[in-house]
């Protein structure tokens, strides 16, 4: 799976928060940050990788959520990795 | 242990004694939901007109729920005490939603909590729920015993029992210690 597919498929999760203003949508990059840029709260965080499981079909452990940075980079490698891992 | 009924809330809690808002478990099933009660003491309403603040049925909402259900659940899945679970963990709030608040609860009057867990994951837990005044005699054990998911998710009471609030997206999740002590350092 690319790396973009993987991006695409993160706008479209983000796109279900009612929180974060669609218009930002718009340019998201491996550099976009969940809270700075698109003003993420805190408590979305967790569902946003609860759903990015469900729409990749990975496992993420406690541990991962716990290390997870705020960027989309963070995440993206993070799916990769669970993907490796199953 | 299927469940946290029978348990002491001072055995299952990491919270001190002065700030534990939690007497008694009467119903509990894990992934659904728990029922718990708490008594005002006197330091509980002292310079506050005799009764419980708002902001202390919150927390003791929590207590009763997203944090005793936590940590059960977290127990469960670690094989382990929750004094084991404070070596590594700190219950935290995350956010709280919307609370309205109908009645008041003054000292030696007990509430119950009833929570019903919308989401449970990477420590994270969510409940929304309802606390209630129980008129006196009420035996809160035997009334909930044959209780079922659909009774408490209609909050199907009877009239010894008075609306005090609805509390809606009540978030709490257990934190790394470390995260602390990074912070700290």
């Amino acid at each position: 799976m690319e790396r973009q597919e993987i991006i695409d498929g993160l706008v479209e999760i983000l796109g279900t928060v009612r929180t974060i203003d669609p218009e930002k949508l718009k340019n998201v990059t491996e550099e976009t940050d969940f809270i700075a840029d698109l003003n993420t709260p805190s408590t979305e965080l967790i569902n946003i990788a609860a759903k990015a499981e469900q729409k990749f079909g990975v496992e993420f452990e406690d541990e991962d959520i716990d290390d997870l940075g705020s960027t989309v980079k963070d995440i993206v490698d993070l799916i990769l990795v669970a993907k490796e891992r199953a | 242990m299927e469940n946290l009924l029978g348990v002491s809330p001072k055995d299952n809690m990491l919270h001190g004694p002065t700030k534990l808002l939690l007497d008694a478990y009467h119903w509990h099933q894990p992934d659904f939901g728990i029922v718990a009660s708490y008594t005002p003491k006197p330091r509980d309403v002292e310079d506050h007109f005799g009764v419980f603040r708002g902001v202390d049925q919150i927390e003791a909402f929590a207590q009763a729920t997203i944090v005793s259900c936590g940590s059960f659940n977290e127990c469960k899945k670690h094989h382990c005490t929750p004094l084991a679970l404070k070596e590594k963990f700190i219950p935290a709030f995350i956010s709280i939603g919307n609370v309205s608040f109908h009645h008041y609860v003054a000292e030696g009057e007990t509430f119950i909590s009833i929570g019903i867990i919308k989401f449970y994951k990477f420590r994270q837990m969510v409940c929304d729920g309802r606390i209630y005044k129980v008129a006196k005699g009420v035996d809160l054990d035997a009334y909930f015993r044959d209780f079922d998911q659909d009774r408490i998710a209609a909050y199907d009471l009877s009239k010894d029992f008075t609306l005090v609030a609805e509390l809606y997206d009540i978030t709490g999740r257990a934190l790394k210690k470390d995260i602390f002590e990074k912070a700290e350092g």
